[in-house]
């Protein structure tokens, strides 16, 4: 595959916003979440993301007519263009600038809103709005227009395995010079029923905490947020944070992830127990791992909160301190802080037992 | 520099028109159609949106009732197109096979029932949950198939199989899949039905699209699927393609959610892109399968895109005969597409009988003998997505 390059990063999760907090939530080692009261169900952990920062970038009266879903979309995408070096009031060849949005679940809150306005008000009284900002691809519209960009747009939507397709829709896109950058985020939005889920298929309770190599039972807690790439092919310009290399992604009827041995991952282990025992059989028992999910929770999103937090490793050398460590009888070892890296592996492992590895190197001039 | 066309191998479609393709395409060149009220559900308007309905029990294997009706609706075109190109389970295995499906629906955690005892405080059964989970509509297909290459959704509103079926070929293309399922489905519900009613873009009459007395579109359901494969495959199987995707580009109008850019930007661009993606020029164009939605704003952007680009190309809008059936819509077309250069005639633009003055686009009239081995199908979407295929019965022009 054609290399790409990450020349702009934009995240926003419970750690904060921008790689300067990002960075912050690493070295100090973990996240405390909040607490959301739902309807009819206790309340249980949520590590949410604020997106306050939008306001750097628009005004409160655009704001005002745009959800959360969106706003944490816009803000992901503002960043990562700002980081990219990019001019707001100048982007050059808009025409040539592609956008991939992926979201496991969309924009849920307006969904639901839409919803609410069909119950309370009657059929013939249904919210336009809700209903136009609930369409998938809303989130990547708003940030067209208020972009100004006009080359391709992709939504797409494979709950946990979103994010690769995005990777690897933007990687068709440059290989196939359709564009000369792609701007490629995830965004999801926790919400009240989401909660509700949680609770009833995982039994999260108030004192559940994040263990993400649990194989005992279920401690994910829902997280929520937004993570933007601006990539671009890698033999062109700077050196940017990190190469993408190589990208595998199959289902494990069929095949399974190509890791070396002795090779450091980072894992996408959330804290679900049927995951658990699939890293378990399919990662080398010498791997050398580091999984961050106690920093920004259980998400589609959290694949790529992996990969930013790869690249970031990766533009300094040096591996970011973990906040969990695997089980002993694992055999895995785990990532040591501060320890040189040249090259990340991103691996992931979804319910359905689909994979994805993603193989990142230190970036090159 | 032209690049390879993609092969089309199969081609399967379930929609208002008929249960399968060729059935649907014969209804169309008798022009029958017949939207009604919505059967499978009801709602409390004063008028009634008619819809494009499927009625029949959906062919095996759409009938599994702990998935979604959507994903059932892609699984019983993709049954069909897996027949016509004569592929089955046992000969898919050891292919790398990917799946890319478009839809709206099937993305959409919307069950009323569910939501509407949560917000009241009930303890809500978490089967509509469950079986929202299990049925993305390309998971779905790759699990039923027992397939293990890509598996994408597009969720690009509804131009979503267009994209989808643009995706695939890109797969093969750069090598990543022998074959990939590609195309749309869509349900109808009540959600979609409120939604669009509230948009006030529904039409209380059968649809009339590119006409000057058009209100609004009917909405419809269905699937359009194709099986795309890699020349090698087709080689070592002995098989020749129905025809290829010859090219396929997506342009963005970055203007408004609802309504398209009032000069046609991203369409204009979506339809340059996919040509020159071709390696053809417009005069070449047996017949385009218009977007042609019935809605003013839709039908007044696409004539005065059609009419520039392409002042001499016979456009025919299928959506008389199907309804809008959102993010299979594009894919439906491309089957549609497929067999009307196959029988080198076009169906007429159902509901079309008078041209508005202010477009100045006269569509097919009635059924249209067309020349030619190349078509273009397109879509526009809400969130301002514009997608275009060129399809061909020969891989080289």
């Amino acid at each position: 595959m054609m290399e790409m390059r990450i020349s702009g990063l934009g995240i926003a999760g419970a750690f904060g916003c921008g790689t300067r907090e990002l960075r912050a939530a690493l070295e100090h080692g973990g996240v405390k979440p909040s607490f959301c009261a739902d309807a009819g169900a206790q309340s249980i952990p949520v590590y949410r993301a604020s997106t306050t920062a939008l306001e750097r970038y628009l005004n409160k009266r655009v704001l005002r007519r745009i959800d959360h879903f969106s706003r944490l979309a816009l803000l992901g995408a503002f960043e990562a263009l700002e980081d990219g070096e990019y001019n707001f009031d100048f982007i050059p060849a808009r025409e040539r600038l592609g956008v991939v949005l992926c979201s496991g679940f969309g924009a849920l809150s307006t969904t639901f809103r839409f919803l609410d306005s069909v119950m309370d008000d009657g059929d013939s009284f249904a919210s336009p709005t809700a209903f136009s900002n609930s369409v998938h691809n809303a989130a990547a519209a708003h940030i067209s227009m208020q972009l100004g960009i006009t080359g391709p747009g992709q939504t797409l939507s494979q709950f946990d395995h979103s994010f690769i397709s995005g990777v690897q829709q933007a990687q068709m896109w440059l290989e196939e010079k359709r564009v000369d950058a792609v701007l490629l985020g995830t965004v999801d939005e926790y919400c009240s029923v989401l909660g509700y889920c949680w609770e009833r298929f995982l039994g999260i309770k108030p004192s559940t905490q994040m263990r993400p190599f649990a194989s005992d039972s279920s401690s994910a807690l829902p997280g929520e947020g937004a993570a933007f790439f601006l990539l671009r092919p890698q033999q062109d310009g700077s050196a940017g944070y990190a190469r993408i290399s190589g990208m595998e992604c199959g289902h494990v009827r069929g095949s399974s992830p190509r890791l070396g041995s002795g090779a450091p991952l980072i894992l996408g282990c959330e804290g679900y127990p049927d995951t658990m025992n699939m890293y378990r059989e399919h990662l080398p028992a010498d791997a050398a791992v580091a999984c961050y999910t106690p920093l920004y929770g259980a998400s589609p999103v959290a694949p790529a909160f992996d990969v930013a937090i790869a690249a970031l490793a990766l533009e300094r050398g040096k591996a970011y301190p973990a906040p969990a460590a695997p089980p002993a009888e694992t055999g895995w070892a785990t990532l040591s802080s501060g320890s040189a890296v040249e090259t990340l592996t991103c691996v992931d492992f979804g319910v359905g037992g689909e994979y994805s590895a993603l193989h990142r190197a230190r970036p090159c001039l | 520099m032209q690049k390879p066309g993609v092969g089309i191998s199969g081609a399967g479609c379930v929609c208002g028109a008929g249960m399968d393709l060729a059935t649907a395409y014969v209804s169309m060149l008798t022009g029958e159609r017949n939207p009604q009220a919505p059967q499978r559900f009801s709602t409390t308007h004063a008028d009634t949106y008619p819809v494009f309905e499927i009625l029949s029990p959906l062919p095996a294997p759409g009938t599994d009732a702990e998935l979604l009706r959507t994903t059932r609706l892609a699984l019983s075109a993709a049954h069909e197109a897996l027949n016509d190109a004569q592929l089955d389970r046992e000969l898919l295995r050891g292919l790398r096979v990917g799946v890319c499906i478009g839809t709206t629906v099937g993305s959409a955690m919307n069950s009323e029932e569910f939501y509407r005892d949560f917000r009241s405080g009930k303890t809500p059964d978490m089967a509509p949950i469950e079986r929202y989970l299990r049925s993305n509509p390309a998971a779905a297909l790759a699990r039923h198939y027992q397939l293990d290459g890509p598996s994408q959704v597009v969720a690009n509103a509804c131009s979503s199989g267009t994209d989808a079926i643009g995706v695939g070929a890109a797969w093969i293309r750069a090598g990543l899949c022998d074959m990939v399922i590609a195309g749309g489905a869509d349900e109808l519900c009540r959600t979609t039905y409120n939604g669009f009613a509230s948009l006030m873009i529904t039409d209380t009459r059968a649809c009339r699209p590119f006409d000057v007395s058009r209100r609004g579109l009917n909405l419809g359901e269905g699937a359009g699927v194709l099986v795309l494969e890699s020349d090698a495959v087709l080689k070592r199987r002995g098989r020749r393609a129905r025809g290829y995707v010859l090219g396929y580009a997506n342009a963005t109008d970055s203007h408004h959610l609802t309504a398209p850019h009032p000069e046609g930007r991203g369409l204009k661009a979506a339809l340059a892109r996919a040509i020159s993606d071709a390696g053809i020029e417009a005069q070449q164009l047996a017949f385009l399968n218009a977007h042609g939605t019935g809605t003013p704003d839709n039908d007044k952007v696409e004539s005065k895109v059609l009419c520039e680009l392409f002042p001499e190309v016979p456009v025919v809008s299928t959506k008389g005969y199907t309804g809008h059936t959102l993010g299979a819509a594009g894919a439906i077309e491309a089957t549609l597409t497929l067999v009307g250069l196959e029988q080198g005639r076009i169906p007429a633009n159902a509901g079309f009988s008078q041209m508005d003055p202010a477009l100045g686009l006269t569509p097919t009239t009635a059924l249209t003998p067309v020349q030619g081995s190349i078509a273009v199908s397109e879509s526009l979407a809400f969130g301002g997505n514009n997608a275009a295929l060129v399809l061909g019965l020969e891989e080289h022009i």
